[in-house]
């Protein structure tokens, strides 16, 4: 599993890439952890690449969601394929994020 | 079809990641497309990792076995432990419905096995909690 953090545009975006199962899951914890400064800054989670996430990772997901949102930040879902879109429905999170 | 794989891991959580290809080489044999696969790892890792973080008290070691049959009907999977009593199949229900502010950041592991599996069966056999997992083979998800 490994994540980058970039500035564009006034987002904070971070990719998402390989297996976010409950081994990384302690690690992509604290690599979301520049996400929370997001007053400001809407936030994009780029999936393109992530291939898997368990419920430890759909919690750091609903986390950031619930420290951002009373911020104002938006939080987007961009790229993220057929399969975890279909998690992301079985667990009602689909209602939760906007997607991109 | 008769097919069976076993394995044993310890209650660490960085052992995920080995179930992940243990279940990967399961589904193919059986047949799975990845999309199934996929939903059916993300079942097994929620039983599994709910043994790993509860069964055995904090800074005890223990394992959990997990025993994968396959008939031409069905894949099980047999998750057992020797730890504390637990079943969880008695776990409330959560509310997919609720907003982000409402929502709990826990319950998600069972509702994605009932989601996911078609039977889920706790006995408490031996001293052991056996957890059974089962998938019917003509439904890929």
């Amino acid at each position: 599993m490994k994540t980058t953090f970039k500035e564009e545009d006034n987002y904070f975006v971070m990719y998402f890439e390989g297996r976010l199962d409950t081994a990384a899951s302690a690690q992509t914890e604290e690599d979301m952890k520049p996400l929370y400064d997001c007053s400001g800054h809407d936030i994009i989670l780029d999936c393109t690449n992530l291939e898997y996430i368990s419920s430890s990772g759909l919690r750091l997901f609903l986390a950031l969601l619930k420290t951002a949102k009373p911020k104002g930040s938006h939080i987007y879902i961009r790229g993220i394929n057929e399969d975890l879109r279909q998690v992301f429905a079985m667990t009602g999170f689909i209602n939760l994020f906007e997607f991109k | 079809m008769q097919y069976q794989r076993h394995i044993t891991l310890p209650n660490d959580v960085q052992a995920t990641t080995e179930l992940g290809m243990f279940v990967d080489e399961v589904c193919e044999n059986v047949g799975f497309d990845m999309s199934t696969a996929l939903k059916l790892n993300l079942a097994i890792e929620e039983a599994v990792v709910n043994v790993m973080s509860y069964a055995y008290p904090a800074g005890t070691k223990g394992d959990v076995d997990i025993d994968a049959e396959a008939t031409n009907e069905q894949l099980k999977f047999v998750i057992s432990d020797s730890g504390t009593p637990f079943d969880p199949t008695t776990k409330g229900e959560v509310d997919t419905t609720l907003s982000a502010e409402e929502r709990g950041i826990g319950g998600l592991g069972i509702h994605l096995i009932r989601q996911i599996m078609d039977t889920i069966n706790y006995e408490r056999v031996d001293g052991k909690n056996v957890l059974t997992l089962s998938k019917n083979l003509t439904k890929n998800l």
